[in-house]
C-alpha cells in the first residue's frame, strides 16, 4: 500500500494499530506527523500519556462457582471492562498487542471457564505483552488459565499430555516445520508437575512428584527438563523471531513479503526479542509501503465504527452484535486463534454486518459529525471520518448518491448504515 | 408437513440467548466462524441477484408440492479435533486393552456389529440398524499422504485433499468448479454448496462460491424499525456493482450478492411447506450434531438444489477426561445421524443422500496421564448411502507395528472421496479433481 500524504499514513497506522478514532483525532494525529505518531502509540509514556491500570485492576468480586446469576452478572461486567478500555484506552497499541497476544494462544473463557484465572490470562497478555517475549511465553506457561485450557494441570511425567508441548513448538514459538514429534515428547515431559488446585482459587502449584526432570533435547538444546529451560530452547531457536515476527507482521500489515518479515525477525533479534522494537519496526515498514489491504474482523470493525460515530451502544448489544458476527472476546473457536481474513467475508459475517451496520447508525446521536456528513452528502467527509482520507471507492460513492432519503425516517441514518456496511470500511 | 420459520432456523433456545446478553450465556454458544468460501474469481458467471432471487424465492415460496427432485446430495460431516478412532470402532483383537487401562472400552461395553471383528462404542447404539441393513460401511486407518499431526497441517490435506504441496482449492470445490457447466450452463449457484456450523475450505473452488452459514438462527438480514429494508439492501448491492481493481476490496463485494441471494432463497424457502420432519430432541441446544443435521435435513426437503452440504462439529481433539466428553460427542453424532434419516426417510430423499465422516486424524494407541489421547495418524471414517457396500470394515488398525503410537495409516482417504463423488457426480464423477487417480476401494455396489 502507498500512501499520498501524511494525513494517509496516520490514518493507516489508526486503523490498524488502534482501536478506531473519534471525530478529531486524525487531526491531531496529522499535526503529530508520521515519526511522532509511532512514537504516541509504541511509547506512549515518553509522549506524556499516562499509566495505565489492569482493566479489572479495582474490581473486586467474590466468585462463587455454584451462584451462576452472580457470575453471569460478572462474566458481563468483565466484558463491559474490557471493551470500555478499547474504546477509551489513550495506549491504543498496548491493547492492540494484548489482544494479538490473546488470539495468538487462544485460551478460551469457553473451555478454561473461570473468570478469574481467564482474567488473569489476559492481564498477562496484556503486561507483558510489549516486552520480553521469553517472559510473556514463560509466565503464560505455567498460567492457570494455559494449564487448564491446553491440559498441562493433568500432565504428569509417567504418561505425559502433548496438548501443550506441541501447540508450544507449532503455535507459539517456532511453527510447524521447525520441530520434530521428539520435539514435542521431550516439551512435553519436561512441562510436567504443574497442577492447578482448583479448590483453593485456583492457584498454579509445582509438584515434583508427578514431574519428570528427566534431561531431553529439545531443538537441539540438551538438559531441558522444567519449564525454564524448556521455554529457553524454544525462544532461542532462530526460527522462533521469525515465526513471530511474521505472525505479528501479518496482523498488522497484511500479507507481507518474506523480505519484509526476515528484515523483522533480524530486528526483533537484535532487540533481545523486545516486543514493542518488534511493533515499532513493524509499523514503520507498512507506513514505508510494505502493507497490504487487510479484511477487518469483526471487533475492530466494530470498535472503529463506534468511536467515529458516537453510537450508544449497550453492553448487552456489544456482545450480541459481536456474537452475531462470530466474533465474541474471549472466545476463540480453536486453539488456532479466531478465524481469518476470508472467514469475514462469508455469508454469514456479511448478513450480519448488513444488520449491525444499522444498529450502529441508528444508535449515532442526532448531533454525531457523521450523521451530520451523512444528511449533507457530504462523502469525502464522512469517509476521512472513517480513517478513509482518500475516500469510498466509486460503487460505493454511487450507491450513496442513488440511495433515496426516505430510506430512513431520520435523514442521514440510512446513508450512515450504507457506508459502515459498505465493502470500503471492512478493508483497512 | 407446514413447520414453522422459527423450527426451521433452530429453535427459541437461540433466540432467547441472542437477546439474553449475558457474557455467560453468549460464551456457552458456539463461536466458530464459518470457513473461507468466498474468493476473487473474476471468471466466474453469475445471474444477477435482483432476477434469480426473487425469481426463484418466489418460486419456492408458492409451491406447496415441490416438483420430484432427484439429484443427488453429499453431506460430509466434519469432527473437528481429530476424532480418537480406536474407542469410536474398537477392535476386537490386539494390545488395545493393554494401551487404554483407564480409557479403553471393555468388550461387555461394545455394541456387536455382525460379520466383523470390532464393536461400536455404546454411544453409537441408534447406528447398528444401518450397520445391519447394509447402508453403512467403515474405513479404518485412514490418512491422507504424509499424514501430520498437527490439526492445521493436517486439516488443510484433509480439505484440499491434495497430497504434500497446499492446495488454493478443496476436493468438492474442484468438483463443484468442473461439474458447472454441465449442471448449471456455468452460471454459480450460492446454494448449491452449503456450509453448516464453521464452514469447510473442502468447499472453496475457483470458480464456485459456497454459502457458509455459522448460526442457521441468525442467518436474517434483521434492519429494525424506521428503516427501509428493501431500499438498503438494493444500495448494499450496488457498493458491489463494479468490481474495484483492489483484490481484497473486490472480494468483500464479491460476497455481498451472494449472500443475499442465499438469504432470500433461504427465508423463502423456509416459510413453504417443504420443510423435512426432522424432530429435534433438544431444540437450540447450540451447535450441535443434532441441531446441525437439522438444518440440514431441510435444506435437502427444500429442494433448493443443494448438492453439497458440509456440516461442522467441533470438541474432538479429547486430550483429557475423554470418557465422558467422547461419550458425548458419540452420542449426539449418533442422534443427529439417525434423526437425519428418520426425516430424510419421511420426505422421500433417503435414496439421493450420502453421508461421510471425516476427522483430521485418529490418536494415539496409548492413553495418556489426563485419561484422554494425543494426536496419532491413521483415523476412521463411516460412510452412510443407499448404494454404499454395508457392513464391512476397510483397511483396519494394525496395532502390532506402531509407528510412534499412531495407528499406521493403511487406506488414502482419497479413494472415499472418488467414492463418493463418482456416486455425486455419476461415472467419472472424481475425473479431474485429484492430482492422480485413487485407488478404488469398493465402498459402493453400484
Amino acid at each position: 500500500m502507498q500512501f499520498n500524504s501524511t494525513r494517509e499514513q496516520v490514518a493507516f497506522l489508526a486503523r490498524r494499530a488502534t482501536w478506531g478514532l473519534a471525530p478529531g483525532e486524525l487531526d491531531v494525529l496529522e499535526s503529530l506527523g508520521v515519526t511522532a505518531t509511532i512514537d504516541r502509540l509504541v511509547d506512549p509514556s515518553s509522549a506524556g500519556l499516562g499509566e495505565e491500570a489492569s482493566a479489572w485492576a479495582d474490581w473486586n468480586f467474590v466468585y462463587d462457582r455454584s451462584d451462576r446469576k452472580a457470575r453471569r452478572q460478572q462474566d458481563m461486567e468483565a466484558f463491559e471492562r474490557w471493551m470500555g478500555r478499547l474504546l477509551s484506552t489513550e495506549r491504543p497499541l498496548d491493547h492492540q498487542l494484548a489482544w494479538f497476544w490473546h488470539d495468538h494462544f487462544a485460551v478460551s473463557m469457553q473451555v478454561v471457564r473461570h473468570l478469574p484465572a481467564m482474567l488473569g490470562h489476559l492481564d498477562l497478555c496484556w503486561s507483558l505483552g510489549r516486552g520480553d517475549v521469553r517472559a510473556l511465553i514463560r509466565q503464560v506457561t505455567t498460567d492457570a488459565a494455559m494449564l487448564v485450557f491446553l491440559d498441562g494441570a493433568t500432565s504428569k511425567g509417567t504418561a505425559p499430555n502433548e496438548n501443550f508441548g506441541r501447540e508450544l513448538l507449532e503455535l507459539y514459538t517456532v511453527g510447524v516445520g521447525n520441530f520434530t514429534e521428539a520435539d514435542v515428547k521431550a516439551a512435553a515431559a519436561a512441562l510436567t508437575g504443574w497442577v492447578v488446585r482448583r479448590r483453593d482459587g485456583w492457584k498454579v502449584r509445582f509438584v515434583p512428584a508427578r514431574h519428570d526432570d528427566t534431561p531431553q533435547t529439545l531443538l537441539g538444546v540438551d538438559g531441558v527438563h522444567d519449564a525454564d529451560t524448556t521455554i529457553a530452547a524454544a525462544t532461542s531457536s532462530p526460527a522462533c523471531p521469525v515465526f513471530l515476527a511474521s505472525k505479528l507482521g501479518r496482523y498488522l500489515l497484511g500479507d507481507i513479503d518474506d523480505a519484509t518479515v526476515l528484515a523483522l525477525a533480524a530486528t526483533f533479534s537484535n532487540a533481545d526479542l523486545d516486543i514493542s522494537a518488534l511493533a515499532r519496526a513493524t509499523l514503520g515498514a507498512g507506513v514505508g509501503g510494505a502493507a497490504t489491504p487487510t479484511v477487518l474482523a469483526p471487533l475492530p470493525w466494530l470498535l472503529q465504527a463506534i468511536k467515529a460515530t458516537g453510537a450508544h451502544v449497550s453492553t448487552a448489544e456489544l456482545a450480541n452484535t459481536l456474537r452475531s458476527m462470530g466474533q465474541l472476546p474471549g472466545s476463540p473457536p480453536n486453539v488456532g486463534g479466531y478465524p481469518g481474513a476470508a472467514t469475514w467475508l462469508a455469508s454469514s459475517a456479511t448478513a450480519a454486518r448488513f444488520s449491525a451496520a444499522i444498529d450502529v447508525a441508528r444508535a449515532t446521536p442526532d448531533e454525531a459529525p457523521a450523521l451530520a456528513a451523512a444528511r449533507a452528502g457530504d462523502w469525502p467527509g464522512l469517509a476521512d471520518l472513517f480513517m478513509r482520507p482518500a475516500g469510498f471507492s466509486n460503487a460505493t460513492m454511487t450507491a450513496l448518491e442513488d440511495l433515496k432519503p426516505s430510506v430512513s425516517a431520520r435523514p442521514g441514518e440510512g446513508a450512515l448504515a450504507l457506508a459502515l456496511a459498505s465493502p470500503d470500511l471492512l478493508i483497512a | 408437513m407446514p413447520i414453522s420459520r422459527r423450527a426451521f432456523l433452530g429453535g427459541a433456545a437461540g433466540a432467547a440467548a441472542a437477546g439474553g446478553g449475558a457474557w455467560a450465556a453468549l460464551l456457552r454458544d458456539s463461536l466458530e466462524a464459518a470457513a473461507p468460501t468466498v474468493r476473487p474469481s473474476p471468471t466466474t458467471t453469475r445471474a444477477p441477484v435482483t432476477t434469480t432471487t426473487t425469481a426463484a424465492a418466489d418460486a419456492v415460496a408458492s409451491s406447496s408440492a415441490r416438483l420430484p427432485v432427484t439429484e443427488r446430495v453429499l453431506v460430509v460431516l466434519e469432527m473437528d479435533g481429530g476424532n480418537d478412532a480406536l474407542n469410536t470402532l474398537v477392535p476386537a483383537v490386539g494390545r488395545y486393552h493393554d494401551a487404554r487401562p483407564k480409557i479403553g472400552l471393555s468388550d461387555g461395553q461394545l455394541v456387536t456389529l455382525t460379520g466383523v471383528e470390532y464393536g461400536l462404542h455404546p454411544a453409537l447404539a441408534s447406528l447398528t440398524p444401518f450397520w445391519e441393513a447394509g447402508t453403512m460401511s467403515a474405513i479404518a486407518g485412514v490418512a491422507m499422504p504424509q499424514q501430520s499431526r498437527s490439526h492445521f497441517t493436517a486439516k488443510d490435506a484433509w480439505w484440499s485433499g491434495v497430497g504434500g504441496s497446499p492446495s488454493q482449492t478443496g476436493w468438492l470445490g474442484r468438483w463443484l468448479d468442473l461439474s458447472l457447466d454441465a449442471e448449471r450452463n456455468g452460471v454459480d449457484d450460492p446454494l448449491r454448496a452449503i456450509a453448516l456450523g464453521g464452514g469447510s475450505p473442502a468447499l472453496v473452488g475457483a470458480q464456485t462460491t459456497a454459502t457458509a452459514i455459522r448460526d442457521p438462527a441468525a442467518f436474517t438480514l434483521a434492519t429494525g424499525p424506521g428503516v427501509d429494508e428493501g431500499g438498503l439492501v438494493e444500495a448494499f448491492l450496488a457498493t458491489a456493482s463494479a468490481l474495484n481493481a483492489e483484490p481484497t476490496l473486490a472480494a468483500a463485494q464479491q460476497a455481498i450478492p451472494g449472500t443475499l441471494d442465499a438469504v432470500a432463497l433461504l427465508a423463502a424457502a423456509a416459510d413453504s411447506d417443504n420443510l423435512s420432519a426432522y424432530e429435534n430432541p433438544t431444540p437450540g441446544a447450540g451447535r450441535t450434531a443434532v441441531d446441525l443435521l437439522s438444518t440440514a435435513a431441510n435444506i435437502i426437503a427444500m429442494g433448493i438444489g443443494t448438492r453439497v452440504l458440509t456440516v461442522g462439529v467441533r470438541g474432538f481433539d479429547t486430550h483429557a477426561d475423554q470418557v465422558e466428553n467422547h461419550q458425548a460427542l458419540l452420542q449426539d453424532l449418533a442422534s443427529g445421524l439417525a434423526s437425519f434419516f428418520t426425516a430424510l426417510e419421511a420426505s422421500g430423499d433417503l435414496d439421493r443422500v450420502m453421508v461421510i465422516t471425516t476427522s483430521e486424524f485418529g490418536r494415539q494407541i496409548a492413553e495418556n496421564g489426563s485419561a484422554g489421547t494425543d494426536h496419532g495418524e491413521g483415523g476412521l471414517q463411516f460412510i452412510f448411502g443407499p448404494t454404499v457396500a454395508g457392513g464391512i470394515v476397510h483397511g483396519g488398525y494394525d496395532l502390532g507395528a506402531v509407528d510412534d503410537g499412531g495407528v499406521p495409516p493403511v487406506v488414502d482417504t482419497r479413494s472415499v472421496y472418488r467414492s463418493a463423488l463418482e456416486w455425486l457426480g455419476g461415472p467419472g464423477g472424481a475425473d479431474g479433481v485429484f492430482e492422480e487417480d485413487p485407488a478404488v476401494l469398493g465402498l459402493l455396489t453400484a
